[in-house]
């Protein structure tokens, strides 16, 4: 059989191999014994094309290579998405203690003490009870999206998780498949 | 914090040991640069301290040359030393007196030798892992190539 002559075709694709064409679309239909197409599983969680029979033609190699690659995409962005996540988390983290600081130095200062704040160039007085609403309410709006991003974090990772599974479980049956050939 | 595969550290494979060992050693290096930040903020702190100590003892009145940019200094005189605009973060500055000035230069000074302390006990801990799995990972590779590696 002829071997497909794709480079190494059953790697951890991680790497950012830009999709060559569309999803499958004028491939697709010569194939009657193809379930789910691999088109559809581009949103998808992957695996659905589960019970695919087992025909060991080189199109059918190319189709599901062409589908880890959609795959392996959509996991690169995934895992760009978590790392932006880290970095904007860490800069709210060190905001947040910033402003607690400076809370704490507000708390300790008896009523009469001026506090000014720099606009711009300007150091403009502020009343000390505003000042320390003013600190109060940043930290309050920091912590909430703290906890959004913490949230969000954990839905990416759990997407992170299932579409290594699949890229996993596609990629044996790759070998399978190719192992008949 | 301590990863589930510690306890395992023998059953791993060369491969994920010498993966696991280059994460602690990054991560002991991140540790590290924190520690050489606190101690740069520790000693601009202390060069604060000192300067208000001496603008302390400086009398009213006195000439001295104020800097109005970084490169253009004008003649003037001491007007008031006893009160202090400190910067607490996040754009706020307070007005102290200079006793209240000093002591908040000391109280931040304190804190920051307290989290460099916590922080190296920590980064020495790590270190202690790194150095754990480097020789691990050396009697492995011993073990495992005992024949070309003659």
């Amino acid at each position: 059989m002829k071997a497909h002559s794709h480079p190494g075709p059953c790697k951890e694709i991680n790497g950012y191999r830009h999709r060559r064409r569309k999803p499958t679309k004028p491939a697709s239909t010569s194939y009657s014994s193809h379930y789910p197409k691999p088109a559809a599983s581009c949103g998808g969680g992957g695996g659905s094309s589960q019970a695919m029979a087992s025909s060991s033609t080189p199109a059918a190699v190319r189709e599901m290579q062409k589908d880890l690659e959609v795959q392996a995409n959509a996991l690169s962005k995934i895992q760009k998405d978590i790392a932006k996540n880290h970095q904007v988390r860490k800069q709210y983290t060190i905001q947040v203690g910033e402003n607690e600081l400076v809370l704490k130095e507000l708390e300790l200062l008896s009523d009469g003490a001026n506090v000014y704040k720099l606009i711009g160039p300007v150091l403009v007085k502020q009343d000390l009870a505003e000042a320390k609403a003013n600190v109060k309410k940043r930290i309050e709006y920091i912590s909430a999206e703290l906890k959004r991003m913490d949230r969000a974090l954990k839905d990416l990772e759990e997407k992170q998780n299932s579409k290594k599974e699949s890229i996993f479980k596609l990629q044996q049956r790759m070998q399978a498949v190719q192992a008949k050939a | 914090m301590a990863s589930p595969g510690r306890i395992e550290l023998d059953k791993l494979s060369v491969e994920q040991l010498k993966g696991l060992k280059e994460q602690t050693d990054l991560e002991f290096n991140l540790l590290q640069d924190s520690l050489t930040k606190i101690r740069t903020a520790a000693t601009r702190l202390e060069n604060a301290s000192a300067a208000l100590h001496d603008l302390s003892l400086r009398p009213h009145g006195k000439k001295m040359l104020v800097p109005l940019t970084a490169s253009l200094y004008v003649p003037g005189s001491l007007d008031d030393a006893e009160t202090v605009l400190v910067d607490v973060g996040t754009g706020y500055f307070i007005e102290k007196t200079m006793a209240q000035g000093k002591e908040y230069c000391e109280r931040k000074i304190n804190l920051l030798k307290s989290n460099f302390d916590e922080l190296a006990e920590v980064a020495t801990k790590k270190k202690a892992i790194a150095e754990d799995m480097a020789m691990l990972l050396q009697a492995k590779l011993r073990q495992a190539s005992p024949g070309p590696n003659s």
